[in-house]
């Protein structure tokens, strides 16, 4: 596998806050990561530095590239939607095609033409005439056209209301994603994207505190539903994280055999976002 | 690069059609002021017929001199609005796309800070004036057929009176001329607001005018010198392009008629003058630094 992202000892401060805190991480090329992580953790920095928007200390390689000094050659094999970086208003869907296409040595006019036949957006609309959900899809069909390796997407859905929510990761999966490609996104829905992760990986106060395949997150980390004297027993081999479900503990076991733990209870993979929580306030306390 | 230039040259018409409609407002305001003008003294039959048969007898020169005058009215108005367009324009070129956030999604594209900037340079000191110069010529000739087309209704000779004495190209030259040069004079000041609505984050328009007048009234405070107020008030209003008007020279007393060079505005503009002043070509180093400057804040400031 090539790695399409390397980044080591990637910092980024901002007067005293330390947004980003000496990461280091792999993304190799034909996988679909997660990069989640609570608000203010450095996800959005984190991604803005791979994109080349902001300068950072460390060695950062993205496509063979230092995204910042060479960000023109960059944007030419990456495309990314941000919640942030909207779609101009006035413009026309078909100026917007012709202004890809002049401009994009990768753009296919055809591809997003035929891309948008299937949606209600119309060639002569303006994108202020459009709701915000087939702005997301005009978006996403663009940066479907263009033949790029790494596709960044930092909160996509942002506002959109669930069949929006669940056709753009529809298309995303059908369209876009073709083995080859790669994706590395961020949201807060955690639940809609988990099926479609290859990776993950967690970020909190700027530290990458959980870094692997979706594979092997079930050799790794067990959730056990236990009650009484058996939540006692299974407490002695160290959760990572303990809540209340229903009169009921449930834990959170790293690196702990289900061998072990499997009479004390019902034992599962815990939820992305589960596993989450656990390891940011486990963390905590 | 050259074609990149284009489509964000063409990009910045879609999103400011102001740059094509505002001179053609102006065009029709124009011609419908003509019209309104030949419905009006048309009442006075009379007074028509000897202005007309006045005209028609007046020397080649008297006429040419007349109609260049009426010509550069025409074009002066264009320019004005050119100007306050390229005010606008510039003030608003970096400063939109960040208020509208859609920055981020311009810079996801293949395409560096410093095309993006200079593509709204090359808007604002070339195709503003480019397309208020090609305003002008459509204006001049539409207003000379509505003239004529009235002459006709009157009984004059449209041909003799206005198209044989018209100086067209020779005002069409000088308004290129003058298209092309006055944006490099005023430069300073473009690069200055480019620069102001790539930094700002309210209010460009205050931000920008303040300190030009602020600056110049402490430095008379602190000083009593005027430094500040000749180099942005005093420099924009007196471009070295043009010849000065010598008042007493308007009349040939040899030849008992207007001075030739009356009737032409290309023998007002003094080229040599205006490529030889140190003045201009410091005006466009201040220019080139702002318009650095303004690059340097797109490409490194964090918009988040």
């Amino acid at each position: 596998m090539t790695s399409l992202v390397t980044a080591r000892g990637v910092s980024k401060r901002f007067g005293d806050v330390l947004a980003v805190d000496n990461v280091s991480f792999e993304i190799e090329q034909g996988r679909i990561m997660g990069l989640i992580g609570p608000n203010g953790a450095g996800k959005t920095t984190l991604l803005k530095a791979l994109l080349g928007l902001t300068d950072c200390d460390g060695e950062l390689s993205v496509l063979g590239l230092d995204p910042f000094r060479q960000r023109k050659e960059l944007m030419r094999n990456i495309c990314f939607i941000a919640d942030v970086a909207v779609l101009p208003r006035w413009i026309r869907v078909s100026q917007l095609l012709n202004f890809m296409a002049a401009t994009h040595p990768n753009f296919s006019m055809s591809r997003a033409q035929e891309l948008l036949s299937h949606t209600k957006v119309r060639p002569d609309a303006k994108v202020r005439q459009l709701s915000k959900g087939m702005v997301t899809q005009l978006h996403l069909s663009i940066i479907t056209a263009i033949d790029a390796r790494l596709l960044v997407l930092d909160e996509p859905t942002l506002g959109l209301d669930i069949i929006f929510r669940k056709e753009f990761y529809g298309n995303l999966l059908n369209d876009y994603f073709d083995g080859e490609r790669t994706i590395l996104i961020t949201t807060h829905q955690v639940e809609e994207i988990e099926n479609l992760l290859t990776d993950i990986m967690f970020i909190n106060e700027g530290r990458i505190i959980l870094d692997t395949t979706m594979d092997s997150l079930a050799g790794q980390y067990s959730e056990l539903m236990a009650s009484g004297d058996n939540a006692d027993k299974a407490r002695s081999f160290g959760p990572i994280f303990e809540r209340d479900v229903f009169g009921k503990k449930a834990m959170v076991f790293e690196g702990v055999s289900r061998e072990q733990l499997a009479d004390l209870g019902e034992l599962r993979t815990p939820s992305v976002a589960d596993l989450f929580v656990a390891k940011v306030k486990g963390a905590a306390a | 690069m050259i074609s990149n230039q284009l489509s964000l040259v063409r990009r910045e018409l879609w999103e400011h059609r102001a740059i094509y409609i505002a001179p053609l407002v102006i065009a029709l305001v124009m011609s419908l002021m003509s019209l309104t003008g030949q419905v009006t003294i048309s009442a006075f039959g009379h007074e028509v017929d000897l202005a007309i048969i006045g005209a028609s007898s007046a020397g080649e020169i008297e006429r040419q001199a007349a109609i260049n005058a009426i010509l550069t009215v025409f074009t002066s108005i264009f320019a004005l609005g050119a100007w306050i367009l390229m005010i606008f324009y510039s003030l608003d070129a970096l400063y939109a796309e960040r208020r509208d956030k859609s920055i981020l999604f311009w810079r996801s594209l293949p395409v560096t800070d410093a095309e993006t900037v200079i593509s709204k340079l090359l808007t604002a000191v070339l195709v503003i004036p480019l397309t208020a110069f090609a305003f002008v010529v459509v204006t001049h000739l539409l207003n000379l057929i509505l003239w004529s087309i009235w002459l006709s209704i009157q009984g004059g000779d449209a041909g003799h009176i206005l198209w044989s004495a018209a100086p067209l190209f020779d005002n069409w030259a000088a308004t290129l001329i003058i298209a092309v040069a006055m944006p490099l004079w005023l430069s300073p000041l473009i690069g200055w607001f480019l620069f102001v609505s790539a930094f700002t984050r309210r209010s460009p328009l205050l931000i920008a005018f303040l300190p030009m007048f602020v600056v110049p009234m402490l430095e008379k405070l602190v000083s009593s010198t005027s430094l500040f107020w000749d180099a942005i008030f005093v420099r924009s209003v007196r471009p070295p392009l043009f010849k000065g008007i010598d008042v007493s020279r308007i009349f040939d007393e040899d030849n008992f008629q207007i001075a030739a060079d009356t009737a032409s505005l290309l023998a007002k503009i003094d080229l040599a003058r205006f490529l030889s002043s140190p003045s201009m070509w410091l005006g466009l180093v201040v220019c080139g630094l702002f318009t650095t400057a303004a690059i340097y804040i797109r490409r490194y400031r964090d918009e988040s």
